[in-house]
């Protein structure tokens, strides 16, 4: 499938109407970042009202707590599996709560998805979303042969859970290589494009 | 045309991903050695098999032979599905092998011919009272120790395993090895009687310490021989397959 050159309302328009165990990737501007993030977790944790499960490997889940904070984004529905803090030696005693799990290393792919599937069996919401951010940032640590590899499993576990999948790329880190093995597995390819004045995912 | 031969019963452990490398679970009576170095799981996985078969309604039986069944319940992984009311009902029972080595007059630092009799004799007419049809002896290699030669372990499994068998009991022996060891038993015994073994290990891969199962044979099934990753989580034991991309051995 071919990305659709989108915007960020038509965007939301599509993850709203994705059937349960559906995979998306969504590709954006590394300037869109952080407006991704709220506009999804607003969307699905809050609107939806559903169980979502935030896999960073990226920016510490503190980081990003921080930044739905300061947005007002009620973050009591989002569970983090964060892959980045420890070996960063930035994981704290804060992050060891209820809605933070941390995994030592982004490339222990496996303990990703055993946190993943932890994650999915104790939560109680009827539908659920695990969001992964992002591919480019994992392929740093891994292989594309491995990523490919987990993605696979990953995804077609999540579909037999009936849960949502939303995987990120940011466009000016990601390769075509990278882009190619996310659409291989994702049922939506869509692609933010940035029009006149602030987009936003509704 | 041949008929088709019964389907063995199968003996759920209730751990999801075994049981599909199981396709469905351990065959019914069988005694699989469940091995592995320190701090693989072994306990954990153990006890899961036991506390699922409690809330099946099958009784289960855990010998414990190295640690004190109260501290061990003290450090075992806080399982969200584990009701201590198991406990008191009698649906899943500790038992501390030492003190009945006590209570047989077994003070000797090993066993003769006779002891090993009256040691097989004394857990299998436990199980029988109590209606066991789960049971783990944690450690066998602690026992063995008892035992010194392969032949008196040799006997020892070979009993122990009919007995339980008989009594239609599944049952696990956790056996320990070292961690730089190819082996899977410390006196090269236990695996041969054993219908099945579980071998658990930590895998080093690039820095990072995995755990893994790997089910070595299990008679009366065809089972996955791949390797897993697991982790130990309140959910209980949960498995994934190890990524090939990035395997070593």
């Amino acid at each position: 499938m071919s990305p659709e050159q989108a915007s960020a309302q038509d965007i939301a328009q599509e993850l709203s109407e994705m059937p349960p165990a559906s995979a998306a990737s969504l590709q954006f501007s590394v300037d869109d970042y952080l407006e991704v993030i709220r506009g999804v977790l607003d969307l699905f944790a809050n609107k939806k009202e559903m169980d979502t499960i935030y896999v960073t490997a990226t920016i510490s889940s503190e980081a990003i707590k921080r930044v739905l904070d300061a947005l007002d984004i009620d973050t009591s529905r989002i569970y983090f599996v964060d892959c980045i803090s420890h070996i960063m030696m930035g994981a704290t005693s804060a992050q060891l709560d209820d809605h933070t799990t941390l995994v030592e290393s982004p490339t222990m792919l496996e303990n990703l998805m055993l946190k993943v599937e932890y994650l999915i069996k104790r939560s109680e919401s009827k539908d659920k979303l695990v969001v992964i951010d992002s591919m480019n940032s994992l392929a740093i640590h891994n292989s594309n042969w491995i990523l490919s590899e987990f993605l696979h499993i990953l995804v077609s576990g999540l579909r037999s859970m009936e849960a949502y999948t939303v995987v990120f790329s940011v466009e000016e880190h990601s390769t075509p290589e990278i882009n190619n093995l996310v659409s291989l597995v994702c049922d939506h390819v869509l692609r933010a494009s940035k029009k006149e004045g602030r987009d936003e995912v509704h | 045309m041949p008929q088709k031969s019964a389907e063995r019963d199968r003996c759920a452990t209730g751990v999801e991903g075994l049981d599909t490398i199981l396709y469905g679970g351990i065959p019914r009576s069988n005694t699989i050695l469940l091995t592995g170095s320190c701090g693989t799981g072994k306990t954990s996985l153990a006890l899961e098999f036991l506390i699922h078969g409690a809330m099946k309604d099958e009784n289960s039986l855990y010998v414990s032979v190295t640690e004190n069944s109260e501290k061990l319940l003290a450090n075992v992984i806080p399982y969200r599905f584990f009701d201590k009311s198991l406990v008191k009902s009698g649906r899943l029972v500790f038992i501390d092998l030492p003190i009945m080595y006590e209570r047989l007059g077994m003070t000797k630092s090993e066993l003769g011919t006779e002891e090993i009799d009256l040691l097989v004799a004394a857990i299998s007419d436990l199980a029988e009272e109590l209606g066991i049809k789960r049971l783990v002896v944690d450690s066998i290699t602690s026992v063995c120790y008892k035992l010194k030669t392969s032949e008196k372990i040799r006997d020892f499994i070979l009993k122990l395993s009919k007995a339980l068998s008989d009594l239609n009991c599944t049952s696990m022996l956790v056996g320990e090895v070292p961690a730089s060891s190819n082996a899977y038993s410390t006196f090269g015994v236990e695996e041969a009687i054993a219908d099945g073994i579980i071998l658990m290990a930590n895998m080093e891969r690039r820095g990072d310490l995995l755990r893994t199962l790997q089910v070595i044979k299990m008679r009366g099934t065809m089972h996955s021989r791949a390797k897993y990753v697991l982790d130990l989580t309140p959910m209980g034991v949960l498995l994934v397959p190890l990524l090939k991309g990035g395997s070593t051995g």
